[in-house]
């Protein structure tokens, strides 16, 4: 176990390698210039040039690049062209709007998707799974800004229960903050409980058919316990991959529901930040994304021994 | 910058072109949905603003953006500003300057008794320094500093300017809220500026990011005497706070008008304006003419460096089309061919008989007489800016008519604004500019080294001559002899104008539209 825990954590610094180094190279090579953006149309090439050496990007990539890996090794992920803050700094900022929204976004997926793909499963072939079936492919398939204007035009506008958009005036308390989060949550959750859903209903017919639940039932056990003790136990773990992705794929991936629902979070940030090409902050972002994926993947390798103890490391 | 168009990418702000200040020499007219009746502003209350995004500065003076001079006109004054006619008028300067005969000497006197929001008295040292910082680093207050020779105190309350040659444009330069000659208290100057001290009806409190720039009144402000006019005379802080949020998505900002959640939002989507006009809490704003689409072109190199080819393209394109395409209902754009409006000091007609209609024979005559060879005309474009992205589908079609291979080149506005630095990249590329009460303040062609590298005697004699003249009359005949050069040598096309759309809550009362809004003498109704 230690053993794997090590390898698996030299081979997640392997990985952060390769990632910073491609996602320097991939930053670089996209044309735009952050100093022609912040100058703006009246800025003559001189004035440019010189915002350009004032952040060092007159210099020759393979020095921006060591520069940038010796400050990573710091701890130091830069400072932002645009923002005139450390990134670290501007990823904590916009760190929580999006923590909460993807932990409610995905507690309504998983609230969603697990019990809806059993059902599905448990009643094959019947009215109920061709109407989740059909609620998967839905979910699947609606553009998430479209979704949120719906909800926002229907219960903010229409009814007034909810804000339209933005995370709360100056010095509201958690509370009021996380409120302007149901509403996207919602978007978020619904659009990514397809997934659940359809992983949720394959796995559990795989189990459902399996010699070990047709003993159970021949013993006579209630079916609830059958699906619910049985089943559902060991239909997890495809269903727990799933959910961990997908949460992966909100923490930097959230970005349509924040752009529309005026969210601070690292999405909206990450955005911004392609727009002006501020190389630090995607830099730095994209980083810290990739280095949770790595993170939260691992995690999930690690819960399988929890969920399944036929699992060994 | 301003963004007009419903495209919900569209709205991270990218800020170097400015926004329609001050309607065409003459007026912003505000054509509301009803007349402007409103109650007397009360004091007291909160605003929040939906704004196109986050401002990349609080400096004002380091950015062109829009954004920026919307928010920090609040916190800080202008030694001169506008009036609702776009005359320049006196703000922290007690009046216009006196001017030597020669042309070459400004003496200001500034008004006693203005306190910053550090309750220290401004003083003529406060106002060299800041002149200073703003030749020495803004876009705009660069190109003034080759006409100025020197900025000095005479005295706790007069400032001198003393000018190289005679620089008719100077004050018009020192009134404008954009990259603006902000008066900063002395001590709180800094690169880049920590703290945002000045004299406005608003002080700054907080900025978080992405989420608002709070602003709160300043009980110790020194208002002028005169009414108020545009952004000139009495201003008075009514409102208790002033909350700039940025709201990228301009659907969202819609909708949090109609839901009352924003008292006034900014660049809405003109497909959005019957929606306002029925909604009971809601007024929508027309600002007319609030700014223009023009096209570069390169005369240094590639085909188009040849004048007459440059000339074909002109009489080949069909700017009505163009602006239909681009702005749809004809209540959002004009095709005047003249680059100011009737009833305004730089009304002239002089060249527009070469506006382009369209005349696809005689672009195809006049290629024939410039030996074109069939090379593509590379036209630049983005779809950051959607109208941009439509004007060059159909500049591409009218010039195809007119016998001309056309390479589209569609990248994002940061890729863009790239790319037109260099000479060997692009033929035409397509932007937008304010409508701004002084000609030579853009496009930046009219000035020396912007992408196009238009450089010409004749360029070079009508503007020297333009920017000699400190008599507004002379100087207003003399524009016509810029507008006719630009016609003929066709350094780039202005295509029209169009119009902002805005949205205000019906109990925000006081409010006059101006391209760049403010809102001092703006209060909330109970």
């Amino acid at each position: 176990m230690i053993r794997y825990l090590a390898s698996r954590l030299a081979g997640m610094v392997i990985v952060m390698l390769i990632v910073a180094t491609l996602v320097f190279i991939i930053t670089r090579l996209a044309p735009g210039d952050p100093a022609a953006v912040m100058l703006g149309e009246q800025a003559t090439a001189a004035d440019i040039a010189k915002l350009r050496g004032t952040y060092g990007l007159d210099q020759p990539l393979p020095v921006q690049f060591a520069y940038w890996l010796s400050e990573l090794a710091h701890g130091n992920l830069g400072q932002s062209i645009f923002l005139q803050r450390p990134v670290t700094q501007a990823l904590a900022e916009r760190a929580e709007p999006t923590f909460f929204l993807t932990v409610f976004a995905l507690g309504i997926a998983m609230l969603i998707g697990i019990p809806s793909g059993i059902v599905a499963a448990v009643w094959r072939g019947k009215a109920v799974d061709h109407a989740f079936s059909a609620f998967a492919m839905l979910g699947a398939s609606i553009p998430s800004f479209w979704f949120g204007l719906v909800l926002m035009e229907i219960f903010a506008v229409g009814l007034g229960w909810f804000p339209v958009a933005g995370y709360g005036d100056p010095g509201v308390p958690l509370s009021n903050r996380l409120y302007h989060l149901i509403l996207p949550s919602i978007v978020l959750g619904v659009v990514n409980s397809a997934l659940i859903l359809r992983f949720t209903r394959a796995s559990m017919l795989d189990v459902l058919g399996e010699d070990h639940i047709r003993t159970a039932r021949a013993k006579g056990m209630s079916e609830a316990r059958v699906v619910l003790h049985h089943a559902l136990r060991n239909a997890l773990i495809p269903v727990i991959t799933v959910v961990g992705l997908t949460f992966a794929l909100l923490i930097g991936g959230a970005i349509v529901t924040e752009t529309v629902f005026g969210l601070p979070g690292v999405g909206n940030l990450v955005v911004s930040a392609v727009l002006r090409r501020d190389y630090p902050v995607i830099q730095g972002a994209l980083l810290v994304i990739a280095g949770l994926y790595v993170l939260i993947n691992l995690s999930i390798d690690l819960m399988y021994l929890v969920i399944d103890p036929r699992v060994k490391y | 910058m301003l963004r007009l168009i419903a495209n919900t990418r569209t709205n991270i702000c990218f800020r170097g072109i400015t926004r329609a200040m001050l309607a065409a020499a003459a007026v912003a007219i505000t054509l509301m949905a009803a007349p402007i009746v409103q109650a007397v502003p009360q004091k007291g209350g909160v605003a929040n603003i939906a704004m196109i995004g986050e401002p990349q500065t609080l400096d004002p003076m380091s950015s062109t953006a829009d954004l920026v001079g919307t928010i920090m006109q609040h916190v800080y004054e202008l030694l001169y500003t506008y009036d609702a006619n776009s005359n320049v008028v006196p703000m922290l300067a007690e009046a216009l300057p006196t001017v030597s005969k020669d042309g070459l000497v400004y003496t200001i006197a500034l008004r006693h008794g203005v306190k910053f929001h550090n309750d220290k008295e401004m003083t003529s040292e406060d106002v060299v320094a800041s002149l200073e910082r703003w030749m020495q680093m803004a876009p705009r207050g660069k190109a003034v500093a080759k006409e100025v020779k020197s900025v000095e105190a005479k005295g706790p309350y007069t400032i001198v300017i003393t000018l190289n040659r005679p620089y008719a444009p100077l004050v018009a330069h020192l009134a404008l809220s954009n990259g603006f000659a902000a008066i900063m208290a002395k001590d709180s100057i800094a690169n880049p500026l920590t703290q945002f001290v000045g004299t406005g009806p608003y002080m700054f409190k907080e900025r978080k990011p992405d989420q608002y720039v709070q602003l709160v009144r300043f009980e110790g402000y020194s208002a002028r005497k005169e009414p108020a006019s545009g952004y000139g005379g009495k201003r008075e802080a009514l409102l208790d706070e002033l909350r700039f949020i940025p709201v990228p998505n301009a659907n969202t900002r819609v909708e949090g008008m109609l839901a009352g959640q924003y008292q006034f939002a900014d660049v809405l989507p003109v497909e959005a304006y019957s929606r306002l006009e029925n909604a009971p809490n809601v007024k929508p704003v027309l600002t007319s003419p609030f700014g223009f689409p023009y096209m570069v072109l390169n005369t240094k190199q590639g085909p188009l460096v040849n004048v007459t080819l440059r000339q074909s393209v002109e009489a080949g394109l069909n700017n009505a089309d163009m602006m239909a395409a681009a702005f749809g209902d004809k209540k959002f754009y004009d095709t005047d061919p003249n680059h100011y409006a009737k009833n305004t000091p730089f009304y002239s007609t002089a060249g527009t008989e070469n506006y382009g209609k369209g005349d696809a024979k005689k672009a195809a005559a006049l290629a024939a007489t410039a030996k074109y060879d069939g090379t593509p005309i590379r036209i630049l474009t983005s779809q950051q800016y959607d109208f941009h992205y439509r004007i060059a589908l159909v500049m591409a079609e009218n010039l195809k008519a007119a016998g001309y291979k056309v390479d589209m080149q569609v990248v994002d506005w940061s890729t863009l604004i790239q790319r037109r630095n260099d000479p060997a990249l692009w033929d035409i590329y397509i932007t937008h500019s304010a409508v701004l009460p002084e000609p030579t303040l853009t496009p930046p062609q009219l000035g020396d080294g912007a992408p196009g590298w238009w450089s010409s005697p004749g360029k070079d004699a009508a503007l020297a001559a333009f920017n000699a003249e400190a008599n507004p009359k002379k100087r207003a005949a003399l524009w016509g002899d810029v507008q006719r050069v630009v016609f003929t040598e066709v350094p780039y096309i202005r295509i029209g104008d169009f119009n902002n759309l805005t949205a205000r809550s019906t109990k925000l009362d006081g409010y006059v539209a101006m391209p760049w809004p403010f809102f001092w003498n703006t209060g909330l109704s109970k």
